[in-house]
């Protein structure tokens, strides 16, 4: 039984963010700091023909005006921050990144084209309006299945057409197992964009000290110490001239992984121009145009099974807007190709996908990645079989799970992370079990629904299952300091944004030091406290820096009962760590206070044995073979106003696996949080483009968030625990969880409701006036 | 967003047309232009002030007659552009006389806009841009009945156009309309009749401060 680790422990910074005494960027004010304001382009695709920015840089309080043509050799387009997965052969991608500000032709709708500096960002964005600028507006690419028709207009004029990628998978033998199919069940189905609309908008501030030739940036980053590596070389930097901090950050969602979007490059390269601090805080408007979005695909999928529900195979053919550019590779559309066969056993699947250009905003990860896309299509495709074969719904997915002794199971698709995916560990039917046993399916189905419905009530059921693949390399680290005062502190690389890591990462270090979780005083995303690693991402906090932060507690663990063996005189399988002492377990009296022995590993006289290294302290990384996969099952009751078309979820059940718990509250946390995400993009959140591309709903009012009233009144949570086999700690991924297989529930729930013949539900983001029009276009 | 619709003019299509031909009867009707130039025959130049709920600013932009066929038909170009985005539009006018001795015009259009204006100006556009045009047309009808009247008793035109004031009240009272069609915004329509009854409140204070 572990003392920390699995327990319910509140969280350690939850004073500091309740109290408002947590520091975010935008709370920085540094003397003679200046802002910026960016002129961005009110079309989605233009020739910029002339740009005069003379007037306002005489504007007074004005400091500076830049546009592409004053950067020099420092425009240039940002980095690919993630390769082409040339390990898939035949694969065609076309590297086209952001540029920092527009020099010839504007991309997509609030592209940058120019930056004022100014004393206030009130003189900043006055000024905006005494530049002047000419666009010659050409036609936009706003439709994806458009993008790839001949004589499309080009985002790209350098190219052929629009296409940036191109990826063909194959596992088994698709077309031979179709061939022995008692049915094929195709279907179109069309996921469309939201936004990430994290609480915190991004901000960078950047400041150059030239006495010491030092740049300090604070950014809303998931991801440091990439981005400081990175600025280090476009800006001709060592990288220890150079610190980046990510402080407390209002959500993160993927957009704020290492970007290199075109404010993060151009706001230290001012602050060290003009040798003042910088700041520039994004608006909401600017969110909406000026931050990467996602989903946006379109599906030609079908499933080949035999007559008892079996599933022989499954293909997929799919386009995948990448928006304008593509700086992110291909993480998102492979990430849906090694989720859209899900927990089951699919012994041929073909998948093919083709990436394309349009007038958007860049398409990079939000939370779920490509996952609740493959989700979405799979369990479509489930229901349409069941439906097809006079199956439940559930009996279906039964028949079909990976059973438990079949791990580690070969799912045949390259992944993210360039790797076959494999599952690590699982027990789906125990899952499936649990989740129809909590919301009550028999029953529901057989007693509750006829009695509502006769009643008038429009009441449906959903069940989903998906997979969560996580906790992906490379690789994380720790280095864990034992102080004098017998407190103990932790510095690893990744960034926070919510996540709790200080108090279930600081569990970890408790559970082996024996100390009381709140004397782990945790530091994440300072480059100058650790600047070894990657980023929080994918997710993998709890996975790759959790068992970092576990392999530098042991070894801590092992200097201390060394060192208090020696003092104590007693062997170390004797010694043992409880309330910051080392005791003799059967003498408590005799002890040592870890602050003692953090005083005697750094004597200040003397000599010590060849070797030796001083402190109770100790660095150590940790990287998995390959990523870890969570998984879950959903279950959901909806009740559907017939007149309003108004959805309320009644009851939300989910029962999930992410191996070891940390930390109960906070993965159920975790959980909550991907749920309301996975809500919106049900049925509320889809950026609505026009057909010049321009964005018809870039605000609060007209984008809708779920508010808590949207939330079900209670969430059923059941863990199940099956740790993974590959790390020490057993842990799996949970941050992307609830925002997965959300759209595939609501919407069979939800049909399921309306029992209307002929109604198929087969797109997200839904509204009430979609789903209107879908039934009227099913009454037809 | 496409603009399609008629409106019934109490006088013969000449009138009309020549009223539709006057820069100045034209800038009289639609609330908030600052300027409406005529740089030659068919090319108009000018500065309009719009506010489309939260959006507000100034629009510069040019109009071009073309195809014109005197006294029946034209088509209208638009284009104008501000800090807070453009439009682009183009529009048709069809004048047709009525045995009655009135004049029906036929108008259908198609506008484009950009930038601010349709992030978040877009829920709005629909209805202030349909009460905008309505109200400008009734101005000139107005004007139009006030020239025939002048001409017949030969004195010189006096027609005052609504004000700023009288026009964002009627374009309030559309919105409200509008919203008054679906009960689920009941709350909205509160909402704007509440804040109407603070600037009317408002207005009452400041006037006798005043």
């Amino acid at each position: 039984m572990n003392k920390y680790i699995g327990q319910k422990i509140k969280r350690n910074e939850d004073p500091r963010l309740l109290t408002g005494q947590a520091m975010f960027v935008d709370d920085l004010d540094l003397p003679g700091m200046l802002h910026v304001a960016f002129l961005r382009s009110d079309y989605a695709h233009a020739r910029l023909n002339r740009l005069d920015v003379s007037a306002a840089r005489r504007r007074p309080g004005v400091v500076a005006v830049y546009t592409a043509e004053d950067l020099g050799d420092y425009w240039r387009p940002g980095p690919l921050n993630v390769p082409a997965p040339h390990a898939i052969k035949g694969t065609i991608f076309h590297r086209r990144t952001q540029v920092p500000l527009v020099k010839d032709k504007v991309r997509y709708l609030g592209e940058p084209i120019a930056m004022v500096i100014a004393e206030s960002r009130y003189l900043a964005e006055d000024a905006l309006t005494d530049i002047v600028v000419e666009l010659d507006p050409l036609e936009a690419v706003a439709d994806l299945e458009k993008a790839l028709a001949p004589g499309a207009p080009l985002v790209h004029d350098d190219l052929d057409s629009n296409l940036a990628a191109h990826v063909v998978q194959e596992k088994g033998n698709y077309a031979e197992a179709r061939q022995r199919a008692d049915v094929v069940v195709r279907r179109r189905i069309v996921v469309d964009r939201g936004a990430a609309a994290a609480m915190e908008n991004r901000g960078i501030v950047a400041s150059w000290d030239a006495r010491s030739q030092h740049l300090t940036v604070w950014d809303t980053t998931q991801a440091p110490i990439p981005i400081r590596n990175g600025l280090a070389g476009m800006l001709g930097l060592s990288e220890h001239q150079v610190r980046v901090i990510a402080p407390f950050i209002g959500g993160g969602f993927g957009p704020k992984i290492m970007m290199f979007m075109p404010e993060e490059i151009l706001i230290p390269w001012v602050a060290i121009r003009l040798k003042r601090p910088i700041k520039w805080i994004e608006d909401r408007r600017e969110n909406f145009l000026a931050t990467s979005q996602e989903r946006g695909q379109v599906h030609e999928a079908e499933i080949a099974l035999t007559r008892d529900g079996k599933i022989l195979g499954i293909k997929d053919v799919f386009l995948h807007d990448t928006g304008a550019y593509n700086p992110y590779g291909l993480t998102v559309p492979l990430n849906t190709q090694t989720h859209t066969t899900g927990p089951y056993d699919v012994p041929n699947h073909y998948t093919e996908f083709k990436v394309a250009f349009t007038n958007k905003m860049y398409v990079t990860p939000v939370r779920g990645a490509g996952r609740p896309q493959g989700v979405f299509v799979l369990e479509r495709l489930m229901d349409a079989a069941a439906k097809e074969l006079g199956l439940d719904p559930v009996e279906i997915r039964r028949r079909n799970l990976i059973p438990p002794d079949a791990f580690p199971y070969q799912q045949g698709i390259i992944g993210q992370d360039f790797i076959w995916q494999s599952y690590d560990s699982g027990n789906y039917p125990a899952l499936l079990n649990k989740a129809v046993t909590a919301i009550g399916y028999e029953r529901f189905v057989k007693e509750e629904q006829p009695r509502l419905r006769a009643a008038g009530k429009r009441v449906g059921i959903g069940l989903a299952c998906f997979i969560e693949s996580c906790g992906v390399g490379p690789y994380e680290g720790a280095r864990i300091t034992v102080e004098a005062s017998g407190k103990v502190t932790l510095a690893t690389g990744v960034g926070t944004q919510g996540q709790g890591h200080f108090t279930s990462l600081a569990q970890i270090v408790a559970e082996q030091l024996g100390v009381d979780v709140r004397d782990v005083h945790v530091i994440t995303g300072d480059t100058a406290e650790f600047h070894w690693g990657t980023g929080t991402f994918a997710s993998r906090g709890a996975v790759v820096a959790g068992n970092a932060v576990h392999a530098a507690a042991s070894r801590v663990r092992s200097k201390i009962l060394k060192l208090a063996s020696q003092l104590l005189e007693t062997p170390e399988e004797e010694l043992e760590l409880s309330n910051g002492q080392v005791r003799v377990a059967d003498i408590p009296a005799r002890s040592i206070s870890l602050g003692e022995l953090a005083i005697r590993a750094n004597p200040m006289r003397g000599s010590v044995e060849p070797g030796t290294e001083p402190g109770l302290e100790a660095t150590d990384y940790f990287g998995p073979k390959y990523g870890a996969t969570a998984s879950g099952v959903v279950a959901m009751i909806v009740e559907v106003d017939p007149e309003t078309m108004l959805v309320e979820i009644k009851r939300l059940v989910v029962a999930h696996d992410c191996g070891t718990l940390l930390n109960p509250l906070i993965v159920d946390g975790q959980i909550h949080g991907g749920l309301s995400m996975g809500i919106g993009n049900a049925f509320y959140e889809q950026l609505i483009y026009d057909e010049n591309a321009q964005l018809l709903n870039a605000s609060l009012m007209d984008y809708l968030l779920p508010r808590s009233t949207d939330m079900p009144p209670d969430i059923e949570i059941i863990h199940q625990e099956t740790p993974s086999p590959l790390n020490p700690l057993g842990t799996k991924g949970v941050g992307e969880a609830g925002a997965i297989p959300i759209p595939a529930v609501f919407v069979q729930a939800v049909e399921n409701a309306l029992a209307e013949p002929g109604l198929e539900i087969l797109e997200t983001p839904l509204s009430p006036n979609r789903l209107f029009e879908l039934v009227q276009a099913a009454r037809r | 967003m496409k603009i399609e619709g008629e409106y019934l003019f109490a006088g013969p299509r000449q009138a009309v047309w020549e009223l539709l031909s006057d820069p100045e009867a034209l800038a009289a009707a639609l609330p908030g232009t600052k300027r409406l130039n005529k740089l030659s025959a068919t090319e108009y130049e000018g500065e309009m002030e719009v506010r489309i709920g939260p959006v507000g600013g100034s629009f510069t932009g040019k109009v071009i007659r073309s195809n014109e066929i005197p006294p029946e038909s034209c088509t209208l170009t638009v284009e104008g552009r501000g800090a807070q985005g453009f439009a682009k539009g183009t529009g048709h006018i069809q004048l047709s006389e009525q045995a009655d001795g009135t004049t029906l015009m036929k108008y259908t259009g198609d506008v484009q806009i950009g930038g601010k204006l349709a992030g978040v100006g877009q829920r709005m556009i629909d209805t202030v841009s349909k009460s905008l045009l309505k109200q400008a047309l009734e101005t000139l009808n107005q004007t139009l009945q006030a020239r025939l009247a002048a001409a017949t008793e030969g004195r010189a035109v006096e027609t005052a156009p609504p004000s700023q004031a009288e026009f964002a009240t009627a374009v309030a009272k559309d919105v409200l309309k509008t919203a008054a069609a679906s009960p689920k915004s009941r709350w909205l329509v509160i909402a704007i009749g509440l804040v109407i009854a603070f600037v009317v409140i408002g207005l009452v204070l400041s006037r006798l401060g005043g």
